[in-house]
């Protein structure tokens, strides 16, 4: 099927966001203190959707949330009763203006896990009603290499609708999904003029020619993932994971991790259980009773980290668990980055 | 997700003391309806919520062929063991999300001679699947149970082996770590007594071991030394487990996550994994 594509101008791009915020209920960059994370916005001005790759948190929160409630119980003399949980609040109809490329293609990365065997049905319910409106980065962070992995960024179909900043101060908005299409053709009054897909394409790929020329970091992923698979024994591991600190922030800020806990917090005779982020870094992760622990130092759960994301998912599900967004270097407090761990190892 | 996550409520009917620091839970469901939905087979694991503390991962050590009810057999081992066993008392609550994860191939194994390798703890899951065949007893060949524990008093379900003890068509052999004055069975750990005692042949028979660790490693070597060939040596893996839906990465040993292509694997496919354990 053919989408449409529109080609405006900065202008245009801006009346088509402002018509969006207003008919939708639409999540967006919002900054705060100097970093932008997904809000939702009543007005344009709130939020900038060409947020910078490297101050943006990624949009998986939206879908899985950092921490979710699981349920609440209370207990009397009877016994205990379970007070289901409040309605979700991620459920509804709604835009997300902004997403870049590589955290829509996490997305998908994740659709693979929560769609196999037990279905995850809010996860599911958050996806389908959510429409990705995705702006291709028009220049590499040092710490980006999303051209290095294995999907496609230049025709990536990760989003409902893709935004290309022409070279020629044209910007052109394409439909990828039948989603996208409907929001598109339900935005009124905007003057925008249909351009043929052939000209777009031409325009996206000369911009796809400038945005791949700016990456500092480049490799070969097949090659890291047939080297990887054999170097579980590799000694490499424990130098490149020396400096850290098992914070977890590479775990909770990465587009495609999703470990979580459950944890229970009971006050008298109330309680409630959440479900939050977890990480493999943490020394506890795999710590079982008894105090056995299959990964009791650094550099076993770093090559954990590393083969799951390189190896691991890629035999289960059939994609890399990374999309190459470098979030985990920008935000890492010792500088480890997940591209120099597997370049160091392989 | 969150609607997978909410345990069923279960009444503690009894607290059986197997051991100084195991206990048996038998758990009934609240809800009379869950009866109906709940259906395990031997191998099968719950998680198991001590309201208020956490959820802990146990097997189900009772067979579904005794229908009402089912066991969870719990060792004081770490902190959350150690306060369901302070902080529950029969009649109270707990939650109950499962039956999750495989279960011994119950059907792969008619018709064979089976040898159930048990040391402490470890008889659990294989209770489960020794009721099951008890039940079916027709199906299956000629029955061997080696249960081992460090002493007299760490044997668990005491009762119940004495009626397997006094059931003609099982074969029972139980062993102890060291002598003990009124002791009257065998002396020595597991993989001794296996090779010395109990001897088996290899044809048509399947192993079913679980244990502690050390023991499941020194039984797999000398079974391989009697002559098994790995594919018909059965365990069952212990693994730190969250969610028990395949979801929450815990369990993962390379690409495999045991909560959901285990607990139960045979020896041919631990030795596939990578070496994590």
């Amino acid at each position: 099927m053919n989408f449409s594509v529109f080609e405006t101008d900065k202008n245009g791009l801006q009346k088509f966001y402002e018509e969006t915020i207003a008919k939708n209920e639409t999540y967006a960059p919002v900054e705060k203190f100097g970093k932008y994370d997904y809000k939702k916005v009543s007005a344009l001005p709130e939020c900038d959707p060409d947020s910078p790759i490297s101050l943006t948190m990624s949009v998986k929160p939206l879908f899985f949330p950092r921490s979710s409630k699981i349920m609440k119980y209370e207990e009397n003399r009877e016994g205990t009763i379970i007070t289901e949980t409040d309605e979700d609040p991620l459920a509804g109809k709604r835009v997300i203006l902004g997403v870049k490329h590589c955290d829509a293609r996490g997305l998908q990365v994740l659709d693979r896990v929560y769609k196999w065997d037990y279905i995850d049905a809010d996860y599911q319910k958050r996806r389908e009603n959510s429409v990705i409106i995705s702006t291709r980065c028009n220049k590499a962070d040092v710490n980006c290499f999303c051209t290095s992995l294995d999907y496609d960024v230049e025709n990536s179909d990760a989003h409902d609708i893709r935004i290309i900043n022409g070279l020629n101060e044209k910007i052109y908005i394409q439909a990828v999904t039948e989603k996208g299409e409907d929001l598109l053709k339900g935005v009124p009054g905007l003057q925008f003029s249909v351009c043929s897909s052939e000209v777009a394409g031409e325009e996206s790929a000369k911009h796809f020619k400038a945005f791949d020329s700016s990456f500092r970091l480049k490799m070969n992923y097949k090659e890291v993932n047939e080297k990887l698979q054999n170097s579980f024994d590799s000694p490499e591991f424990d130098p490149a994971s020396k400096n850290c600190i098992s914070c977890n922030t590479c775990a909770f800020i990465c587009p495609t991790c999703h470990c979580f806990k459950i944890t229970d917090e009971k006050i008298k005779d109330t309680g409630i259980r959440y479900k939050s982020y977890d990480s493999c870094n943490n020394g506890y992760f795999t710590l079982m009773a008894g105090g056995h622990n299959p990964r009791p130092v650094k550099y076993r759960r770093w090559r954990q980290r590393a083969m799951h994301k390189f190896v691991y998912y890629k035999e289960r599900f059939g994609v890399n668990l990374c999309v190459g967004c470098g979030h985990c270097a920008i935000s890492c407090p010792v500088n480890i980055s997940i591209f120099d761990v597997v370049n160091q190892v392989v | 997700m969150e609607q997978l996550l909410v345990p069923a409520l279960c009444k503690i009917d009894k607290i059986i003391e197997e051991t100084p620091d195991v206990l048996t839970y038998r758990l009934i469901f609240k809800d009379p309806e869950m009866f109906g939905k709940f259906k395990w087979l031997p191998g099968q694991f719950v998680e198991f919520s001590l309201l208020g503390r956490g959820e802990c991962t146990f097997c189900i050590s009772s067979s579904v062929t005794r229908p009402g009810y089912f066991d969870c057999s719990i060792k004081k081992a770490g902190v959350v063991t150690a306060d369901i066993h302070t902080m529950l008392d029969e009649g109270m609550d707990v939650g109950i999300r499962g039956p999750y994860g495989n279960w011994f191939p119950v059907d792969d194994i008619k018709g064979k001679n089976l040898l159930f390798v048990g040391g402490g703890i470890g008889l659990a899951p294989l209770r489960s699947l020794i009721q099951y065949c008890i039940d079916n007893r027709n199906d299956y060949k000629d029955f061997t149970i080696l249960y081992g524990a460090r002493t007299s008093k760490d044997l668990c379900y005491k009762e119940e082996i004495e009626e397997w003890k006094n059931n003609p068509t099982l074969k029972v052999i139980l062993t102890i770590d060291k002598p003990e004055e009124t002791w009257k069975e065998n002396v020595g750990v597991v993989p001794k007594i296996l090779e010395e005692v109990v001897k088996p042949a290899i044809e048509n028979t399947k192993v079913i071991t679980c244990g502690p660790p050390i023991m499941i490693k020194y039984t797999l070597l000398s079974l391989d030394k009697l002559g098994f060939a790995p594919k018909d040596v059965i365990t069952t893996l212990e693994m730190k487990m969250q969610c028990g839906l395949g979801k929450c990465g815990r369990c993962n040993i390379g690409s495999t996550y045991v909560c959901k292509d285990g607990p139960v694997f045979t020896y041919e496919q631990l030795k596939a994994l990578p070496d994590e354990f």
